[in-house]
């Protein structure tokens, strides 16, 4: 599929996530739905990550949109979406794992549907992690167009980054 | 590829893991390669799980093996190793949260081969868990050969528990 691109529309994808609860310390309960669809009217920066887990994920990209989330929501952002293509039961404990899923809904996209619609479905069987995973994006949706794409096409974070995203909006 | 049965072979993969370190709390440093060929002239027990920080596997599955542990060095078994089709950050970061990773190798099967290679794969899109996962199920490897296998075809833990291969040894 290609890569999607500003202008184009969000396709429609349910991902899974586990709301966020603060008395649920430890595994998640039953998964829901996320539709994309429920980002219709709204202002969304969806993020893409390889790997839950993995160092520059979670030291680098997923803290930086925990921290700079009032930013975003001073200039409109009504909602902060992590993927990856892990389950809802691992994203759900990386949420917890670095205390941010009180701000950013993590979302599983775990057969790969919205990555492989998007075009932004990497093979990572040569590391060991498999045919089906997300490439390192950030992207802005209002009212389900794309007003905004960074996809990282070496190793860190630079336009798929909080910083990058808040100077676009 | 048929399910392995008793008295065939361990198929010779890699896998990934993160070697335990006491003073290492956070993320996982660089994951090692584990060689299956590496089982051999030891009894191990390995056993599968569909998904890390699911309700059964994180609950129940995983800890039996590492509360009975010292049950299992008594009847002769070197090493325990517990085994998903994620990555090894992710399996890392479950031993961690489970507070299993001193006992317990929390192997990788990154990209299925293990899974694929013994019969032990299932497919479970349709619950967004993607298309390779491992069944749960428990096997015993005497110098590479089964000795022991229990795969469960419902919900729950029982021939692939702690207990069912404890009474098999």
């Amino acid at each position: 599929m290609q890569q999607i691109k500003v202008g184009d529309t969000l396709p429609t994808v349910s991902l899974k996530y586990c709301p966020y609860d603060a008395e649920l310390k430890n595994a998640c309960g039953i998964p829901q739905v996320l539709s994309t669809d429920s980002f219709k009217g709204k202002k969304v920066v969806i993020f893409g990550v390889p790997g839950a887990f993995t160092p520059t994920c979670n030291n680098n990209h997923l803290p930086e949109y925990h921290e700079k989330y009032q930013d975003l929501a001073k200039k409109g952002v009504d909602q902060v979406v992590c993927i990856s293509t892990a389950d809802a039961f691992v994203m759900d404990a990386w949420g917890k794992w670095t205390n941010v899923s009180d701000k950013v809904i993590m979302a599983a996209d775990g057969n790969g549907d919205f990555v492989k619609a998007t075009g932004l479905v990497q093979d990572l069987t040569k590391v060991g992690m498999g045919a089906v995973r997300s490439k390192r994006f950030a992207m802005v949706v209002d009212d389900m167009k794309v007003v905004y794409v960074g996809v990282e096409t070496q190793f860190g974070v630079s336009v798929s980054g909080a910083g990058a995203v808040l100077a676009k909006l | 590829m048929t399910q392995i049965k008793v008295g065939d072979t361990l198929p010779s993969v890699s896998l990934k893991y993160c070697p335990y370190d006491a003073s290492l709390a956070h993320a996982c440093g660089i994951p090692q390669n584990l060689d299956v060929s590496s089982l051999k002239g030891k009894k191990v027990v390995i056993f599968g799980v569909p998904g890390a920080f699911t309700p059964t596997c994180n609950n129940q599955h995983l800890p039996e093996f590492h509360q009975k542990y010292d049950e299992f060095v008594k009847k002769g078994v070197d090493q325990i190793i517990c085994l998903a089709t994620t990555d090894a950050f992710v399996m890392d970061a479950w031993g961690k949260w489970t507070q299993t990773n001193d006992k317990i190798i929390l192997a990788a099967d990154g990209n299925g081969e293990f899974v694929t290679a013994t019969g032990l794969v299932q497919d479970l899109t349709k619950i967004g868990f993607g298309a390779i996962r491992s069944k749960r199920f428990a096997l015993i490897a005497d110098d590479l050969k089964v000795t022991y296998i229990g795969v469960e075809t419902a919900s729950g833990v029982s021939v692939s528990g702690a207990d069912a291969v404890l009474a098999a040894l």
